[in-house]
Parts: C-alpha cells; sequence; structure tokens
C-alpha cells in the first residue's frame, strides 16, 4: 500500500525532523557564544537604582528576544560597590560574566577604597547618563547656588554637605569646591539617596547632592534644587540653572557603564556591544530611562574609550582631604570587652 | 479620601488576589521558620517573577512574603531555639524555655496571637498616621540614632536570666566581632589581616545561625544539654479571648514600640523587640520569669517584631522612599514595572497603596489562621528525631549561607560562629545578646561618626539635643541602678 509507506516515510522524516530539532535545542550554536547564561554582577543590592536599571536591560533583550541566552542579575552588594566589582574582576574572561557599574568604578578608585579601577576592565558600552542636582531644604536660607558657594568661601567648612564617601556623589561636592576657589564643605557620611533625603529634611545636614531620578523622586517632600551639574540645562527641569551659571566651575554627571573582566576576547566584546545596542533600541528601554530622566546616549568603540580616558583625567586634580578624625572605636571595644570579662570574673569568684 | 476601604475590598474580592496573599504568606513562613533562609532573601529571588505580573499583583505577593518570614521566624524560634529569621532573636529567650516544658503549643498560641495583634496596630498606623511618623522620623539624626542605640546596648544587660555582667560581655563581644571589615563611615578597612573575603566583615546571616543552629547541633553532638527536650506537643495553640485580657496592655505597648521604632531607617525589628522585651519585663509583676519561659516575653517580643513590619513601610507610603530594605525592592519592582517613583507615585497610582496596606492587613489575617491552624502539626517539629532533624536544618544553614552571596567563606564563618556559640551557651553567656549587639554595632558606628564629621568632632550634641540625652540618660540608668530583690551583687 504506497499510501500507507508513503505516509510512515513520512512519519519517520518528521521524527528524524523532530529529533533533530530537539537535539538542536539542545545544544544551541554549540560552541558559539554565548554557551549559557550571561551574568550581570550589580555592585548594589537588589531594588536600588542600579539594579533597576540593569534589569531594564535585561528585560528588553528578554521581551524582544534578543539573545539566544537569558541575562541573570546577580546582586553582589557591600562596601560601595567594590565587592561586586572585584567579583567581576575575578571572573572567568570568556564574555559570560560582565559588571553594570556607574561612575564608582572610577571614584572608588581614586578615593581609596579599591586598588582596581576602569583599566582593569575592557569597557563593553556607556548606556545612559544622568545629571546631578545639588539640593537644599525647601527652608534653606540659600536660594541660589551662588549665595550658598560664597557662603562656603566665607565660612569654609561650616556647611555641612550629606554625602556617601567615596561615591560619584562625594564627587559631585568635591567638582563644586574645585569650581569655586576657596569654598569648602564640611563632608559627612550619610548613605544612599533616601538616607540623604531624610537628613537633608530633618536638618541634619545642609546640602546634599541628587541625581535627576532621585530630585524628581523626592522634590514634592520639601527640598529644593539650586543648581544642575551638567553642560546644559536638563530638560525635565529646564527653570532650573547649570553650575556654570551661576559661577562655579563644576561639571559632573553620572554614566552607566557595562565592563568585562579584563582579556575577554574581541568577538565576545562585540557581540555584547550589539546586544547592549540593540536594547538600547528598543521602545522599553526608551520609555523606562525617560522615566528615569536618563539622557539615553550610547557610547561604544573609540568614542568609549576617550569617555572612559577623560573621566579618569577628570578626577586627578581633584584633592581629597581626610574628615574630621573618628576615636578608634575598635580598640575602644576592646576595652569595654576587657571591663566586662573582669566583672563576670569577679562575679563568677563572688558566687 | 473617600472610597479608600471599598477599593481596598474591591481588591482582595478577587479570588487571583487572595492567592497571591496566601502563596506570599505561606512561603514567607516556610523561610522565615527555616534557619538560614531570611524573607530578605526570598523576596530579591522573587522579584524578577513579578516583573510579568501586574504592578498590584507583584506588590500584594512581596508584601505578604514580608508579613510572612517576619511571624514565620517563631516557630524555629520557639520550638528548636533557632531563631528563623533575626527578629525572632528576643522570641528564643522565652519561646523555647516554655515549649520545652512541655508546653510548644501554648508558647506558638502567644506568640502567633501576638504576632496578630503587632501586625494589627502598625496596620493603623501605616493606614492612618504614616505622614506625622514619616516626619517625625527624619528629626532624628545620627546622634539621636546613635544614642538610640547606645540605650539598646544597655538593655541587652537584663536579657534572658543571665547576669547584667554577662549580658554586657556578651553584647559587647558581639560589637567587637561587628568591627572587621570596611568602616561603616569612612570606607577604610580595618582588622580584615589581608584577607580580601573580610573586607565586608562577617555577615548577619552567617553569624546568627552559626551561633544558635550550628551550635545547638553541636552541643547536642557533644551529648550535653537537651535532654530536657520530651516535648509533649499534645497542649492546644488557642487561647481563649479572656486570658488575652491579661496581656492586654503588653500587646498595646509592645506594638506601640514595635511601630515606632519600624519607622527608623536600620534599627528596624531588632531593637523593636528587645526594647519592647525589656519595656514588659520592667512593666511585669514577674520579672523573674523573664528568660525562663515567661508569657509576657513572648508576647512583648512576637508583638514588636510584627508591628516593624508596617512602621517600615511607612517612609515607602508617606514620601515614597525606601526606608528599609523592603521598601526598596519594592519600589525597584514598580520602577520596572514603569510606574514614576515619588511621593506622587502613590497619589497618581492609589491602587498601589491600597495594594500594599491591604496587604499588611490581609497576610497578617492569612498568617494567624494559617499558624494556629497548623499549630498541632507545627508543634510536632519539635518531636522529629534528631538524627532527621539536624542533618537537615545543617544542610538549610549551608545552603543558606552560600546562597547569601555565593561564598563559601560565608558557610566558613558560619561553622567557626557554631563552635563560639556553642562555647558561650557553655559559659552562660546568652546568645542573644551577642546577635544584638552584632546587629546594631555597625549602626552605632555609622551615625556616631555621622555626626562626629557633621559637628567637627565634637560630641556635645549628644548632650545638648534633647532626644539623644533623654536615651543616654535611660541607658545610663539602666546600667547603674540597683538591681532591685537580688541581693547577690551590685
Amino acid at each position: 500500500m504506497p499510501a500507507t509507506r508513503l505516509s510512515s516515510m513520512r512519519i519517520l522524516a518528521a521524527l528524524a525532523l523532530g529529533i533533530w530539532a530537539i537535539l538542536l535545542s539542545c545544544f544551541p550554536a554549540m560552541g558559539k557564544f554565548p554557551e549559557k547564561p550571561i551574568t550581570v554582577i550589580v555592585p548594589f543590592a537588589a531594588g536600588g537604582g542600579s539594579d533597576v536599571f540593569a534589569r531594564i536591560f535585561q528585560e528588553a533583550i528578554r521581551k524582544n528576544e534578543l539573545c539566544p541566552q537569558p541575562l541573570v542579575v546577580k546582586n553582589v552588594a557591600g562596601a560601595g560597590g567594590t565587592i561586586g566589582s572585584r567579583a567581576a574582576r575575578e571572573a572567568e574572561p570568556d564574555g559570560h560574566v560582565i559588571l553594570c557599574l556607574h561612575d564608582g568604578i572610577y571614584t572608588a578608585q581614586h578615593y581609596g577604597n579599591a586598588d582596581w579601577g576602569p583599566a582593569d576592565f575592557e569597557p563593553i558600552a556607556a548606556t545612559g547618563r544622568s545629571g546631578v542636582v545639588v539640593a537644599v531644604s525647601q527652608d534653606s536660607p540659600y536660594d541660589s547656588l551662588d549665595d550658598l558657594m560664597k557662603e562656603a568661601v566665607r565660612r569654609p567648612y561650616q556647611l555641612v554637605f550629606g554625602t556617601n564617601l567615596g561615591a560619584p556623589n562625594h564627587y559631585s561636592a568635591l567638582f563644586l569646591q574645585e569650581g569655586k576657589p576657596g569654598a569648602k564643605f564640611r563632608f559627612t557620611q550619610t548613605g544612599g539617596g533616601a538616607k540623604r533625603l531624610a537628613q537633608l529634611k530633618g536638618g541634619h545636614v545642609d546640602l546634599t547632592g541628587f541625581s535627576i531620578a532621585e530630585y524628581e523622586q523626592f522634590k514634592a517632600t520639601g527640598i529644593k534644587a539650586l543648581a544642575t551639574l551638567s553642560q546644559k540645562r536638563e530638560p525635565s527641569f529646564p527653570a532650573l540653572p547649570t553650575a556654570k551659571e551661576q559661577g562655579v566651575d563644576a561639571v559632573h554627571g553620572l554614566m552607566q557603564f557595562w565592563w568585562a573582566p579584563k582579556g575577554t576576547p574581541a568577538d565576545r566584546l562585540a557581540y555584547l556591544e550589539n546586544l547592549l545596542r540593540q536594547a538600547m533600541e528598543t521602545d522599553m528601554v526608551r520609555e523606562r530611562l525617560a522615566n528615569l530622566h536618563m539622557d539615553p546616549v550610547l557610547q561604544v568603540g573609540e568614542t568609549l574609550l576617550e569617555t572612559v580616558a577623560r573621566r579618569s583625567a577628570n578626577l586627578e586634580g581633584i584633592t581629597i582631604e581626610k574628615p574630621t578624625p573618628l576615636p578608634p572605636l575598635q580598640w575602644m571595644i576592646l576595652g569595654v570587652v576587657g571591663v566586662c570579662a573582669i566583672l563576670v570574673w569577679r562575679e563568677g569568684k563572688n558566687a | 479620601m473617600e472610597g479608600r476601604e471599598e477599593r481596598m475590598i474591591q481588591l482582595f474580592s478577587d479570588p487571583l488576589i487572595l492567592g497571591l496573599v496566601l502563596l506570599g504568606t505561606v512561603l514567607g513562613i516556610t523561610v522565615g521558620a527555616i534557619p538560614g533562609l531570611t524573607g530578605t532573601m526570598l523576596i530579591a529571588l522573587s522579584l524578577p517573577l513579578t516583573f510579568s505580573m501586574e504592578p498590584v499583583a507583584g506588590l500584594v505577593l512581596l508584601v505578604a512574603m514580608y508579613v510572612g518570614a517576619v511571624s514565620g521566624g517563631l516557630i524555629s524560634a520557639t520550638l528548636l531555639r533557632m531563631p528563623g529569621t533575626p527578629a525572632a532573636v528576643m522570641t528564643t529567650l522565652d519561646g523555647y524555655p516554655m515549649a520545652a516544658s512541655g508546653r510548644p503549643g501554648r508558647a506558638l498560641g502567644l506568640g502567633v496571637g501576638a504576632s496578630l495583634a503587632g501586625g494589627l496596630v502598625s496596620w493603623v498606623a501605616l493606614w492612618q498616621l504614616s505622614e506625622p511618623m514619616a516626619d517625625w522620623s527624619t528629626k532624628l539624626g545620627p546622634f539621636e540614632l546613635f544614642s538610640l542605640v547606645v540605650l539598646a546596648l544597655a538593655m541587652l544587660a537584663g536579657v534572658g536570666d543571665s547576669t547584667r555582667a554577662r549580658g554586657l560581655l556578651a553584647g559587647s563581644l558581639g560589637v567587637l566581632v561587628a568591627m572587621p571589615g570596611m568602616h561603616p563611615a569612612t570606607g577604610e578597612l580595618r582588622w580584615t589581616f589581608g584577607m580580601t573575603s573580610m573586607n565586608e566583615g562577617f555577615r548577619l546571616i552567617p553569624v546568627l545561625i552559626g551561633m544558635f543552629a550550628i551550635g545547638k547541633i553541636l552541643d547536642d553532638l557533644a551529648g550535653r544539654g537537651g535532654e530536657v527536650e520530651k516535648v509533649s506537643g499534645g497542649d492546644s495553640a488557642w487561647i481563649p479571648l479572656v486570658q488575652w485580657r491579661r496581656h492586654l496592655g503588653n500587646l498595646i505597648r509592645s506594638s506601640g514600640i514595635g511601630t515606632l521604632i519600624g519607622v527608623l531607617p536600620g534599627v528596624g525589628a531588632n531593637i523593636g523587640s528587645l526594647a519592647a522585651y525589656m519595656a514588659a519585663k520592667r512593666a511585669s509583676s514577674q520579672p523573674k520569669e523573664f528568660g525562663k519561659g515567661s508569657e509576657e516575653g513572648i508576647v512583648a517580643s512576637e508583638a514588636a517584631n510584627n508591628a516593624t513590619v508596617g512602621g517600615a513601610l511607612i517612609p515607602l507610603i508617606a514620601l515614597g522612599v525606601p526606608g528599609s530594605v523592603i521598601g526598596a525592592v519594592l519600589l525597584g519592582a514598580l520602577i520596572v514595572h514603569g510606574l514614576q517613583p515619588g511621593p506622587l507615585l502613590f497619589r497618581q497610582n492609589p491602587e498601589a497603596v491600597h495594594a500594599i496596606i491591604g496587604t499588611v492587613l490581609a497576610a497578617n489575617l492569612m498568617m494567624y489562621l494559617l499558624m494556629l491552624g497548623g499549630a498541632r502539626w507545627i508543634a510536632r517539629l519539635s518531636a522529629v528525631p534528631k538524627v532527621i532533624l539536624f542533618p537537615l536544618v545543617t544542610a538549610c544553614c549551608i545552603w543558606g549561607a552560600y546562597a547569601l552571596n555565593s561564598l563559601w567563606f560565608d558557610v566558613g564563618v558560619m561553622l567557626v560562629f557554631g563552635v563560639v556559640g556553642w562555647r558561650m551557651e557553655k559559659a552562660r553567656l546568652p546568645l542573644a545578646a551577642f546577635v544584638i549587639g552584632f546587629v546594631l554595632a555597625p549602626v552605632a558606628e555609622e551615625n556616631l561618626c555621622a555626626g562626629l564629621m557633621a559637628s567637627g568632632g565634637s560630641y556635645a550634641p549628644l548632650i545638648t539635643r534633647p532626644i539623644s540625652l533623654g536615651f543616654l540618660a535611660i541607658a545610663a540608668i539602666l546600667l547603674f541602678r540597683k538591681k532591685k530583690g537580688s541581693a547577690n551583687k551590685p
């Protein structure tokens, strides 16, 4: 029966095809990068700005099927991002582990929190820039950056600037000082955006810096921005003058970079660069970055290398004065432990 | 805001939403109860899963997990003396002795009921008082927070049934162990002995589960201790309303303390339950029972730690800024869903607020029903032979310590602190005091240093700022007053 034979042949063929398809899907593009999920190390806690930023790309790449393998965001938080950046630096340089880290990679090295920096990585791309603003409390006596900086010259080391020491936020303030000869702030360790807001509102610090996204988020709670440190006025806040307009020669901003461990092969870097470029072009990434008030800039290749070199060079002129000397608490605690131990020992003897 | 209640009722009449509350609460209780796994871990792992959900559904799931996890900690704290979450440390002090004396059902019942009361009180605060409370919390600056922590450390002197000196020694050892690693204010490294894995210092979870879980197992393996554990498991967890009347004052006080302290950033559940516990001990007519299976002790600790949940969400509701780890994760979830963060977020998306506030209520009720209904079976946990239980617990601990940051170093830390915990127990040094000292040390140091940097090195604000002075004065009274009743020691 030719008809049956034909159909059984067909079935066989279909089976063979099916098996082949299954085999193919089991070994997708054997030996071709990426062979396994790409881990994106985010050196900050889940839910923070950098985490959200990386997850937007992860989600856009997944939804638009830009990559045969998923991106996996891994939060390696702690020590101002240096724990995660070290983990990425020490990872196998095969393109399966990359790092998503903003200007913190430059400032941590410059401040001395890390003895590695951008030169220890291969930059893949910069995808998005965020402006920063200087903000004071609503009832602060200063209504312009000019007023405030004059005060910082007249009474150096009196205005308290709430920062995250060694983080880009601290460097925004250092750039401000450089831009107004004679101006000096008193720096205090305050922490992340939410903590800086609370301390500003409570009057515990005189001024602080926020990213545009943070400022947009916080502005209705009773704070006011005096200036942006961008080159030009921010499109989201056209009424807010730049520092330069107010006679303070300071320009600073936050760029989001993607890094691969040193020694990652060039073709894989090119693949990752292309992946990020495609993600950047999706509507999802554009919309989400707009929500975060980030410029959707994309820098790769030569431009990227120039940016990296320039950002490192910018920091060279910055001098850091160590903040107020702090008591050696660890030794005091050791003393307390000793006293308590003696008390316990006496107690044991008397009992 | 009219119609808020109706919209909330409408939201929670959706079977899908109710299902998510159930799922989140069950998962939360489970990880909360397993030593080594924590709610923060569960929430961080589930965050990506919520991206494919509706924003409201995702928020409901995450908040339910948070409530469940804080509550679940009391199970292992009571039955095994292994706090499943840091928030349950104080519950081990009285929950376990009561369970070990043959009343595990009652111990669970008290803990679960108090958790519900704490949850409800903080829910009311979250619902009605979030704005004034968020404003109040910003009034407390670095000096006030430092003094508050000093007060909490002074309270350690009275923890458990040990003497004042032993409580202080254990607490200050905990502070000492928190010293290695990065300086919380300046970022400088200290006492790392040149090991890069020490840069972050010892992490809380490995230390906590090492001290309590591994330490307990070592103790049992060494053949001593543990004879008391002939738990009958037959008593009922149901506590009639009449019997709760005796605890009414304690419930209200502890829930209030928990809610207030929960609002403060970074201080959270630990100080909340410690402060409520000590306040209950002061107010009690039988303070000597504390640490030996006091009903009041269990009630105070559990009411307070559940009350911190609502407190911790207040900055998020009132200001649109994260005041806690869970707040940060929830905010992140909103942003990924494309909602605009900020105080207006909740005006523009009121359904998000309703989801969060409603879930705190719904998940607390769900937790109560689940845990009370399951108490009979849960209580049998303590009757599981150790040959089965301990390897399981050990495996969970190792997994939990490793999963935290995928570092074997953390597993090593856990094992080392297992030995430390075992030896401290032998020396009659209260582990709870050690762990609380360890948790609070970085908070104290960060705030003191931030304050000193802001004041230009002057310590004066510690006593010139009235709230700070008040905290320090109470701390001094706690430390130096003569112990009433006990004639043995100065």
